[in-house]
């Protein structure tokens, strides 16, 4: 399976309720088309760089998931029909990798982060290094 | 005389290092704006490599880490912003 990281931002003035209703919607998406979501991160409420449809603020949210290349079509014509996204990033981070493994390492990596929450000597947070397009790691 | 002057001029270059090879910990991420806004201007421009001393493999990724964090809004294509507004009041 494939694995993907998109980033997407919500329209900021939609209540709290919507807004998880929006994040559950695509996570669903995912899920209803045979992928795994691996983690879904809500940055929440930040200032965009320039004007989208007129927004100067967006909700953004990051979902990591694992899939066939059906799984980024049904997504991507669901993102565009929506009219609370705002705009969307889907970046293809590995043509081959294991799902479980990938979620029980961001668990191993919360664990680890609650334990040494003393010492934040960890920088370890992006285990997505930019240029996974030539080198495959895992 | 021109041949010194140039010669004399290289003597105080300071010989620059590439700061993600130096420091392995350092990561370019599209998703951390903070981390590239040191390379790129005022008015949003990528810094060219003989400015930032990057080495070219890492200039190549930060180039595409920027790209992409300018796609999400996270960093600005360019600064004209201030324009556009007083252009959309009339």
């Amino acid at each position: 399976m494939r694995h993907y990281e998109l980033v997407y931002i919500i329209n900021p003035n939609l209540e709290a309720e919507l807004l998880k209703e929006v994040v559950d919607k695509f996570s669903d998406i995912v899920s209803k088309s045979k992928g795994t979501v691996v983690e879904v991160n809500e940055w929440g409420k930040r200032k965009l760089a320039y004007e989208v449809k007129k927004f100067d603020k967006g909700y953004y949210v990051l979902l990591d998931f694992c899939g066939h290349p059906t799984v980024v079509k049904e997504l991507e014509r669901n993102l565009k029909l929506d009219d609370r996204v705002l705009k969307y990033l889907n970046i293809k981070l590995d043509d081959d990798s294991d799902p479980e493994e990938l979620i029980s390492k961001i668990q191993e990596k919360n664990a680890g982060k609650e334990v040494e929450e003393t010492e934040d000597s960890t920088k370890d947070e992006d285990i997505f290094s930019e240029d996974n397009r030539d080198s495959e790691e895992e | 005389m021109a041949f010194n002057d140039s010669y004399d001029k290289r003597v105080f270059v300071k010989h620059k290092v590439c700061r993600f090879c130096a420091d392995p910990n350092l990561k370019i991420d599209y998703k951390e704006p903070k981390t590239l806004g040191a390379f790129i201007t005022e008015r949003g421009k990528i810094v060219p490599r003989r400015i930032s001393g990057n080495c070219a493999k890492h200039q190549r990724i930060l180039g595409l880490a920027i790209k992409r964090a300018r796609n999400i809004a996270l960093l600005p294509y360019t600064t004209a912003k201030v324009n556009t507004r007083e252009y959309r009041e009339y």
